[in-house]
């Protein structure tokens, strides 16, 4: 009993001496990495990209698989094999220790890439980055940017959006547009795109008006089923969303009305709803940026690219729902963002607490587009 | 194949075994019953009587062996079954439902139609006029005495028709005049035919009872008598199995000198009602004073509030003339009082049964010694010591003391507290659970206490010992004292009486 | 004879006699082999191969195929171990007193909350000052967070296990608001989420792993001291038992709970630290990340002990760790891997009761 008690304390002791004594900071070791590893060149054979999703591809729908999509057209573009793809899905994007994880177990599966498509791995891809400056980080819809290894990728959707705000604002009979978005107007990307959206519905229709339902979450079935729900019984018959799944769009069809999809064509998930849909196609990104890294291009410059890019579209319209005038008033619209004469968010735009935002004959930069839209547009009204 | 038995005999038990992990509870037990009889049941704690008697009413299942009622065998997987075969059994704690009244609770459970009030009432008053029970079936059971519950158990069993009738310690709970009367309900019973199997250890009991006695002992059964030509004595014998001399010594008291005076207490249980009310008395160093008294008369609550573990609403406990109402446990020990309490639930507050006895002999002194570690070595000292003086029996001074027999487990816990020298010791049932050798070790221990010239408060419940044992016997009575009385001058009768709220004037004739 | 006994069931319980040491490591070593088994066939239906699935497993938790750090996965696991070894230890003083702390959550995330404060708005202090201040602070917030069950208790006796579980929810939703309000990073363009700690509040790392393990080795140690030498413990023991003899011994039952209950949402707290400073290097709401459950699941299995613990919230962390790497080396949903845990799980727990009980047969019984 005693010798046990003895051990217990001499075991202890020498836990507390060799914590004490055995210490490294964070910061030194990150460093003593930084100076270990020699950068290597890659090849498309030794390229090894690793994706961290916050769905799973297999829903077969939405964000995630949009991206996968690109990921998978990125593949077949340049001829890469599918062991040098490696993905982790289903990493939630508010838990950090998880999304740690998974990029590291990426690194250590080999890869060099690493794409995190949900705005919350930032600042674990950011700690990550400094920690293996050999790794390449792409990171979506956030704003970091180190200057050596981590950039930051996405597109001008807005424009997307605005043409399917026409569709919609032509099609409305109600005059009442829902919209279920992902965050509130403290967030940039979601109120820019329901203000464009908002902005191509008034084009066509200044009678209508734009309800939005804010859900607080990127990824939330139920809670996107609700914010539909909401919205229907408001008497809204057209519903538009900026979330993940595409619940919305099966609610407006069981309730016999119509939407506006996101992400991928969700004309396939309610056939007798989606209008159209607000598309990514990353594949035009993820192709570019492995590219640009493996024939030694890498500039760690942010990537914004928009519809000249070929990474947003408007999908083809619904023609059982849609009609030729649509169709006109889409392409025209559309004919003028691809040349430059429109951007959206030109000159003096109105907003629904009565004041203005931008400048005659201006348009907005995007540094204020990707962070400083927190106003509403005129015809917008938030459930 | 099977041996024929007479449709006469209603419960034959052959072979029964029953085993509970690595203890053998029941070990090939015989018995035998006819309709028309009264069988006792004789056996110390833990020789496995009331195991058996759970089988025959459902709640376990033998491991080996066979019952047969009524001369058939049946297997009873529950107490539906152990019903519907007419076995009743009457449960050493009520099992009645305290707000429904009697009526209801001899219904509730039955099966078959919700029967009209009248019609259950004129059957129960049948079944009672029979058996001459007196019983008002609207009566609440909250509002009833001890014997009054008892006997609507009984009723509830016999309204679900039973023959064959299983009383499990039914006396303990009975004043004398209420065991007399309970006898004679039992005597009609088996005048109309019904097998009556009585467990009990008190001898009294079974020679007046009961035709037949199987002892058992141990978990076997080791023989079956006639009571007509047994005594006491050889029951004892063959209870404990080898001579025991019965009786118990009371050394002269000298030097007798109060230690603590109880003024004017009065207090309430937990429930809120009035348990001690006006009690005052003292308690004298080298004397043994006796509470006797039905249990729930003040007892426990007497006991904790000497303990400094029960709030009071009026009234003084002086101890060497210093009040010590109001004062913690811990400020008692504080104060140099030196003052034992041995609690009538010794695992549930005296001891602690997950640990072994060197971490329970800890139990008041753990505080001592230097910095914040406890010291057990004088602890595991004493527990030898115990061991070797008390012939405790345990394997070891780690084992959980829970896994003692009872004997043990009061020998841990009085011997703890006698080694503190108390200068009072309060015992509450120090010898419930145990068996006849252990008990009179325990009365030993007393009077060697009270040659020590230590004041002893004995809380009994067997009024045959407190007579013998104690120098002043004080009856409670629902709370109040009916009588404090020199033991050697009153008789049982005497104080059965006091036990029912006659006063000691009343009872003795003098003032 | 037998057979003229009617409608005996064909099987009963019966409690058994305690079984020794060796036969109760065997009966938990033949559960898991059985559970593995079970996982097995699960796997084939999966339509994959469960030998290469479960090597797959194993070296997924230990050994990593990048040469130049092999043992990454190995560090992984022990950051998962981490937050689960410290809160087992927590819960296991409250469990030791029967006082049934089912908010080991809520604590974890109040401890990290605490240290958090620190982190985000005084990380200018020295580096090793600031490491016992949110040390400290973890302490009390957890402490605090753990005292509020044990007063009602003692007070009022309320129940524990409601009040502690309802506890959870609510801390987990104070987290949410700090993370939309008061703390939400003003850098962050809206998005809501509390900014990365400063460098100089990150935990230190020893060996590759944040130096919390070394924490978790000296709390087991200390644990286990304070259970079984001191008085403090003792009287836990005592308190556990009945708090009738604890009366009867002069202590007071309710400072008792509460100083216990103290301690263990201290410890509780100090696993929410470690996990927010060491391993996220922010304060996200999957600060405790059901952590908190486990760890009860956790004590359990290792009786109380708390080098049980250690052991056993080792294999806890490699089962986890392992799985999600085949999950994904195997292209299965993530969920595939739960149901498998579960599957472990079901047998590992289930053993106990084999342990305690046993069949009886009615064949059995002709035959003895």
């Amino acid at each position: 009993m005693k010798v046990r008690r003895i051990l217990a304390l001499v075991l202890s002791a020498a836990l507390a001496v060799t914590a004490l004594t055995a210490c490294t900071s964070a910061k030194d070791e990150a460093s003593q990495k930084s100076a270990d590893n020699k950068s290597t060149t890659l090849s498309y054979d030794t390229v090894k990209i690793g994706v961290i999703h916050i769905g799973n591809p297999a829903d077969g729908s939405g964000y995630t698989y949009a991206h996968d999509q690109g990921i998978v057209g990125m593949q077949k573009e340049l001829g890469l094999k599918d062991d040098q793809i490696v993905r982790k899905n289903n990493v939630s994007d508010s838990d950090p220790a998880a999304t740690e994880t998974a990029i590291r177990e990426c690194i250590e599966d080999g890869c060099n890439i690493i794409f995190g498509t949900s705005w919350g791995y930032m600042d674990k891809m950011e700690s990550l980055a400094e920690e293996y400056p050999d790794v390449y980080f792409c990171h979506g819809t956030g704003y970091k940017n180190n200057g050596k290894n981590l950039n930051n990728y996405f597109g001008r959707i807005y424009q997307a959006r605005y043409l399917t705000g026409i569709v919609a604002g032509m099609k409305t009979e109600s005059n009442l547009i829902g919209y279920v978005s992902a965050m509130g107007s403290e967030n940039s990307e979601c109120t820019g795109g329901i203000d464009a959206f908002a902005m191509g519905v008034y084009s066509v229709n200044p009678d209508a008006k734009v309800y939005v339902k804010v859900t607080n979450s990127w990824y939330s079935p139920t809670e996107e089923t609700n914010a539909a729900k909401a919205l229907l019984s408001e008497g809204c018959d057209v519903i538009a969303q900026h979330c993940d799944t595409p619940n919305p769009q099966l609610e407006a069809e069981s309730a016999g009305k119509w939407g506006i999809g996101y992400n991928t064509d969700m004309s396939k998930d309610a056939p007798k709803a989606t209008l159209t849909s607000t598309l990514w196609n990353w594949s035009a990104y993820y192709t570019y940026q492995v590219k640009q890294i493996v024939e030694g291009n890498w500039k760690c410059e942010n990537y914004y690219g928009g519809m000249n890019d070929g990474l947003v579209d408007i999908a083809p319209l619904n023609m059982d729902l849609c009609t030729e005038d649509m169709q006109k008033a889409v392409d025209e619209a559309k004919a003028k963002i691809e040349d430059g004469s429109f951007n959206v968010f030109d000159g003096v735009i109105e907003t629904n607490d009565g004041s203005t935002v931008g400048k005659e004959g201006e348009t907005l930069d995007d540094e204020t587009i990707t962070g400083g839209i927190n106003w509403y547009f005129k015809n917008v009204e938030v459930k | 194949m099977s041996e024929e038995i007479s449709a006469e005999i209603a419960v034959k038990c052959s072979g029964i075994t029953k085993v509970f992990g690595s203890v053998v509870a029941n070990d090939g037990i015989d018995l035998e019953v006819k309709y028309g009889e009264i069988l006792a049941l004789l056996g110390e704690n833990g020789s496995g009587k009331t195991t058996l008697m759970n089988m025959l009413s459902g709640i376990y299942h033998p491991d080996k062996g066979n019952i047969y009622i009524a001369g058939k065998p049946e297997a009873i997987n529950s107490p539906m079954d152990s019903i519907a075969l007419g076995i009743g059994m009457i449960h050493q704690h009520f099992k009645l439902v305290e707000v429904f009244s009697a009526a209801d609770n001899i219904v509730a459970g039955t099966k078959g139609k919700l029967r009209s009030k009248s019609v259950v009432r004129d059957e129960i008053k049948k079944i009672s006029e029979q058996l001459g029970l007196e019983v008002d079936p609207d009566k609440k059971v909250y509002n009833m005495s001890v014997s009054e519950k008892q006997t609507v158990e009984i009723l509830k069993v016999l309204y679900r028709g039973a023959k064959i009738l299983i009383l499990d310690e039914p006396t303990a709970v009975l004043t004398p005049q209420e065991t007399e009367k309970l006898f004679n309900i039992l005597r009609k019973m088996k005048a109309q035919g019904c097998a009556i199997i009585i467990i009990t250890h008190k001898l009294g009991e079974v020679m007046d009872i009961s035709d037949r006695v199987t002892i058992l002992r141990k978990g076997k059964s080791v023989e079956t008598v006639n009571t007509a030509e047994t005594s006491e004595k050889q029951l004892t014998e063959l209870m404990v199995g080898k001579a025991v001399e019965l009786s118990i010594e009371r050394p002269e008291p000298v030097n007798v000198k109060p230690i603590l005076n109880v003024v004017d207490l009065t207090v309430k249980n937990t429930e809120g009602s009035i348990a001690l009310d006006d009690v005052s008395f003292v308690i004298n160093r080298g004397e043994i004073l006796g509470v006797a008294g039905i249990a729930g008369s003040g007892q426990k609550e007497l006991c904790e509030t000497i303990a400094g573990l029960q709030k009071i609403e009026k009234g003084a406990v002086l101890y060497n003339k210093e009040n010590i109402i109001g004062k913690t446990p811990k400020e008692i020990i504080n104060l140099g009082i030196s003052m034992s309490f041995i609690p009538e639930d010794r695992l549930g507050m005296g001891l602690i049964a997950s640990v072994g006895m060197t971490d329970n002999m800890l139990l008041k002194t753990y505080k001592q010694g230097k910095l914040c570690f406890v010291d057990r070595k004088p602890a595991r000292a004493l527990s030898k010591e115990l061991i070797e003086q008390l012939e405790i029996k345990t394997p070891s001074t780690e084992l959980p003391v829970r896994m003692l027999s009872g004997g043990n487990v009061q020998k841990v816990l009085l011997g703890r507290e006698i080694h503190s020298e108390p200068d009072l010791l309060i015992t509450a049932y120090p010898v419930r659970g145990l068996d006849i050798n252990s008990s009179y070790l325990i009365y030993s221990l007393l009077n060697e206490q009270k040659k020590k010239n230590t004041a002893v408060l004995f809380i009994g419940e067997d009024l045959d010992v407190l007579l013998e044992l104690c120098d002043r016997i004080m009856v409670l009575c629902h709370g109040k004292i009916t009588g404090i009385c020199d033991a050697k001058k009153v008789t049982k009768e005497q104080v059965g009486m006091m036990m029912t709220g006659s006063t000691m004037e009343e009872v003795l004739g003098i003032g | 004879m037998a057979d003229t006994i009617k409608k005996e069931p064909l099987i009963r319980i019966a409690k058994r006699a305690e079984r020794s040491n060796k036969q109760k490591l065997i009966l938990r070593l033949l559960s898991v082999l059985l559970a593995i088994c079970a996982g097995g066939i699960f796997i084939l239906i999966l339509g994959k191969n469960p030998f290469s699935y479960y090597a797959k497993m194993v070296k997924g938790a230990f050994i990593g195929k990048n040469a130049a750090s092999p043992f990454m996965p190995f560090k992984e696991t022990i950051k998962i171990m981490i937050p689960l070894l410290i809160s087992s230890l927590g819960i296991t003083l409250a469990f030791k007193m029967k006082f049934w702390n089912i908010g080991a959550e809520g604590q974890i995330i109040m401890g990290g909350i605490f240290a958090s404060y620190f982190a985000l708005y005084h990380y200018d202090m020295p580096h090793y000052l600031l490491f016992v201040v949110m040390f400290v602070a973890a302490m009390i917030g957890g402490g605090l967070y753990g005292i509020i069950p044990a007063f009602f208790k003692a007070k009022f006796d309320t129940n524990e296990t409601l009040l502690t579980l309802m506890l959870n929810y609510i801390a987990l939703y104070v987290i949410d608001w700090l993370t939309k309000g008061a703390w939400q990073d003003p850098e962050s363009k809206g998005y809501p989420k509390i900014a990365r700690f400063d460098l100089n509040a990150w935990l230190d790392s020893m060996g590759g792993v944040q130096i919390g393990w070394v924490i978790g080795l000296v709390l087991v140690v200390l644990v286990f001291i304070y259970l079984k030498y001191t008085k403090q413990g003792y009287e836990i023991t005592v308190v556990s038992d009945s708090h009738a003899t604890a009366r009867y011994a002069g202590m007071s039952p309710s400072k008792i709970m509460i100083r216990t209950m103290f301690l263990s949402g201290a410890i509780c707290g100090i696993a929410g630290m470690v996990q927010a400073c060491g391993t996220e290097h922010t304060l996200s709401t999957s600060v405790a990340g059901g952590v908190g459950f486990t760890a009860i699941i956790v004590a359990w299995l290792a009786n109380l002990n708390p080098f049980g613990i250690l052991v056993v919230s080792f294999l806890f962390a490699v089962l986890e760790k392992g799985s999600t790497v085949v999950s994904s080396e195997f292209v299965l949903s993530p969920y595939c891997s739960d149901v498998l845990q579960g599957i472990i799980l079901f047998f590992v727990l289930g053993c106990e009761f084999f342990i305690r009980y046993r069949f009886v047969t009615r064949g059995g019984r002709k035959n003895d």
